[in-house]
């Protein structure tokens, strides 16, 4: 009776029985006993995450789907940590899709104001961290202005942070970026044989952004759900059947390792087609 | 006792130390330049509140007070004003004769520029001699009105000699300083007799007493911090109003209905000390036009002080947005409403065209724009008339396009509902003629340092094509595009809309 959620999210679809919490191992630091170099190399650069599953694992509990928002924050800022600890220099989270203004109003509503105090709440330990935060999209006139000036300051404080980039998707689409990129060209005016990858990239917004190594989609759902569509061309993908509130530290560290296990050929393309590695 | 009457405009410093080689010791350092009481004055932090109450004296006299509310472009940019002020003062006191030959005949073009008539009909002429008498007479008089009230009168030596610097820049501007008494025993009757029977209370002085410290835009170097701006405006703003009006002269106060407030001359004298005590600062702490130009500064711009005010902006930026982001959330704001696109337009025209800050486009405006072209390229006839006569041309152009109901001038709403229309033939003249005014050399290419002239900024590295040059077309295309409101943040934009 798994509902077909046709949107990632904060909130996910409905409750399935086979959904585990603990059925992952917890892995030591993937730094620890090996030679530097060797481990710096097969942590992943770029890892971004479809925090799915929210919405089941509220009503699992037979709790509103509200209350599993709400319980992703503490997933949130563990998965933040742990990327940071594990030498992650990039991490994209997937809060807010231009789909999802589709859903009720009263469970935007509730959203929006969530992320708000989330925000406000942990900006201090994030930039203390050196934690360099960017929220990718928000350009819907939706988005109450209380809060879009929220991120907007706390892109401020955090824009000299030389740690991890922590981008949030929110109000973000895939497409979208690609045809704003495409707009963007063609007002600047460069002839279309100009145009290539490298070119065109660099009219995406956060132009700097490398290409998405590892995505991590919880809950067992396996779409795309229009995320990050031109920087994961050459991701790996991993599907851990947990909810997002439920996932940890651990898992995410579970799945690095499984990552490390992959054989990454890029179909004979170069990695990091846009973005430079960061000083 | 020093009559300059019969300098011409170009013999001035130099000559008066030849010629009265008998005079007693403080005479005999040339009028201007750096041994002046003048130059003393002018590195004095008191001069700051001395210069506020000359310019309502100033402002009081009723054609200047007509002239300053027609053309004056210190309301909407205040810095720039304060900027081009002292840079002038400069160029005036200044040794070199030859620098001060050409801003006193680049001034004289200026104010050949400002003529017309007040509300009731009287007309006003900035080239009228008395009128530039008086202006000289209140800059002097503030100055010794600003020792006498900071408890250290002027010696008599030192105020005949201020005096006759005063004197000598009114003849380096006039050709002669015969509107201003030839001694300072004849100059109190004379200041007495205007301040008594001519000057009023004119608008132009209300702005400057009430209207401009309220609403002092921030200078372009603090535009990241506009809270801590008004915080400390709301403060000042309101003081210095009634500072300068406790130091005004008592029959001039009844006389224009000006309220006494009580504690106002206790206030007034503090200021005065406090700001005097500043004179036991180190030497160079204190330069205004120092302090003017950084003020000036565009906070983008490639100036090293810039780039170092740029890094505490930024930290401000970050200080500020910490503390928003701890502070307890408050109730949730109404989504704001209005069109964006007639809003944008609004804000252009508030920020750019209308430069005398009364809420109409009228020739001034655009008048001021040349003007603030002109001085930045420091143009010579017959560049500057070409300049004039571009705008002008300009002018009727929007006056043609705009002005739907006839008043002569064109306000928000008519330039807000027209505002596509903008870029007729004469606005591409405006281009063109800047273009060549810019390119001193004649290459017809705008190269670094031609651009920085008139930026006073460096190139940006994605804008200057290839070669570090900037070519006529697409200096052109960029100043139609800034000019029709569709696109700022452009090098255009510090240049009309900085305060």
């Amino acid at each position: 009776m798994r509902r077909r959620t046709v949107r990632p999210s904060p909130l996910g679809g409905s409750v399935t029985a086979e959904e585990v919490i603990d059925g992952s191992a917890v892995f030591p630091d993937p730094a620890r006993g090996r030679p530097r170099g060797e481990a710096r190399r097969r942590v992943p650069r770029h890892v971004a995450c479809v925090m799915d599953g929210n919405g089941r694992w509220a009503a699992r509990r037979s709790l509103p789907r509200t209350s599993g928002h709400r319980a992703a924050e503490t997933t949130v800022i563990d998965v933040i940590e742990a990327a940071r600890t594990a030498g992650v220099e990039w991490l994209s989270l997937y809060a807010f899709s231009t789909e999802n203004w589709q859903r009720p109003g009263s469970e935007v509503d509730f959203l929006m104001r969530l992320v708000r105090r989330v925000v406000r709440k942990h900006a201090p330990v994030l930039h203390l961290r050196g934690i360099r935060c960017r929220f990718l999209g928000v350009t819907d006139p939706r988005i109450p202005p209380a809060l879009a000036r929220d991120f907007a300051d706390l892109m401020t404080l955090t824009g000299e942070n030389r740690g991890m980039t922590l981008t949030v998707a929110f109000d973000h689409g895939g497409r979208g970026d690609i045809v704003a990129a495409a707009r963007s060209l063609i007002r600047s005016g460069v002839p279309a044989e100009a145009v290539d990858e490298r070119s065109f990239a660099a009219h995406l917004p956060f132009p700097d952004t490398p290409d998405v190594d590892l995505v991590i989609r919880t809950s067992g759902e396996q779409r795309i759900s229009n995320f990050m569509l031109w920087q994961v061309a050459y991701a790996e993908w991993i599907f851990p059947p947990v909810l997002w509130p439920d996932f940890r530290a651990a898992h995410f560290l579970e799945c690095l390792d499984t990552y490390r296990q992959r054989d990454r050929r890029f179909g004979g393309v170069t990695p990091n087609a846009n973005g430079e590695r960061r000083p | 006792m020093t009559d300059t009457g019969s300098d011409g405009p170009a013999g001035t410093g130099a000559d008066h130390s030849d010629r009265r080689p008998g005079q007693p010791a403080h005479d005999e350092a040339p009028l201007f330049g750096p041994d002046s009481r003048f130059h003393a004055f002018f590195h004095d932090p008191r001069w700051a509140l001395s210069i506020v109450r000359a310019t309502v004296l100033e402002a009081a006299h009723p054609q200047v007070g007509a002239a300053l509310t027609d053309n004056s472009t210190f309301v909407a940019h205040p810095w720039r004003r304060l900027r081009n002020t002292v840079v002038s003062l400069q160029r005036m006191f200044g040794a070199d004769d030859e620098v001060r030959r050409r801003e006193a005949a680049r001034l004289n073009r200026l104010h050949a520029r400002l003529k017309g008539a007040d509300a009731h009909d009287r007309p006003y002429d900035a080239m009228d001699p008395a009128v530039r008498g008086w202006v000289v007479a209140t800059l002097f008089e503030s100055s010794v009105t600003m020792c006498r009230l900071s408890g250290q009168p002027l010696e008599r030596g030192d105020m005949d000699r201020l005096y006759a610097e005063f004197r000598a820049y009114l003849a380096a501007l006039e050709g002669d300083a015969g509107h201003l008494p030839p001694t300072v025993q004849e100059f109190w009757p004379y200041y007495d007799r205007v301040v008594e029977e001519e000057l009023e209370n004119t608008e132009a002085m209300r702005v400057i007493l009430y209207r401009l410290f309220d609403h002092l835009p921030a200078p372009p170097l603090l535009h990241g911090l506009p809270a801590m701006w008004a915080a400390g405006r709301a403060v000042a703003g309101p003081l210095i109003g009634v500072i300068t009006v406790a130091s005004l002269p008592e029959p001039f106060r009844r006389r224009a209905g000006l309220p006494e407030m009580p504690g106002a001359q206790t206030l007034m004298q503090g200021a005065y000390l406090a700001a005097g005590l500043a004179r036991f600062l180190p030497d160079g702490w204190i330069q205004p036009e120092g302090i003017a130009k950084l003020l000036a500064l565009d906070p983008g711009g490639d100036d090293p002080r810039a780039r170092s005010i740029g890094a505490l902006t930024d930290r401000m930026k970050r200080a500020g947005a910490l503390v928003r982001l701890l502070a307890p959330l408050p109730p949730e704001p109404d989504p704001a409403g209005g069109t964006d696109v007639r809003r944008e337009a609004e804000a252009f025209f508030t920020a750019v065209l209308d430069q005398t800050g009364d809420g109409y486009l009228d020739w001034p405006d655009l008048a001021a724009m040349a003007r603030e072209v002109a001085g930045r390229l420091d143009l010579d006839e017959p560049d500057e008339t070409r300049l004039y006569d571009a705008f002008a041309g300009w002018w009727r152009e929007l006056q043609a396009a705009l002005d739907t109901d006839g008043d002569g001038r064109v306000s928000v709403r008519e330039y807000a509902e027209a505002v596509p229309s903008l870029a007729g033939p004469a606005l591409i003249r405006v281009a063109e003629v800047l273009f060549d005014v810019t390119d001193t050399d004649g290459d017809r290419r705008v190269d670094a340092d031609e651009y920085r002239a008139l930026f006073r900024r460096g190139f940006r590295r994605d804008m200057a094509g290839a070669d570090g040059t900037y070519s006529r077309a697409a200096f052109v295309r960029d100043f139609l595009s800034f000019m029709a409101g569709r696109e700022r943040s452009t090098a255009y934009d510090p240049l009309f809309s900085d305060a």
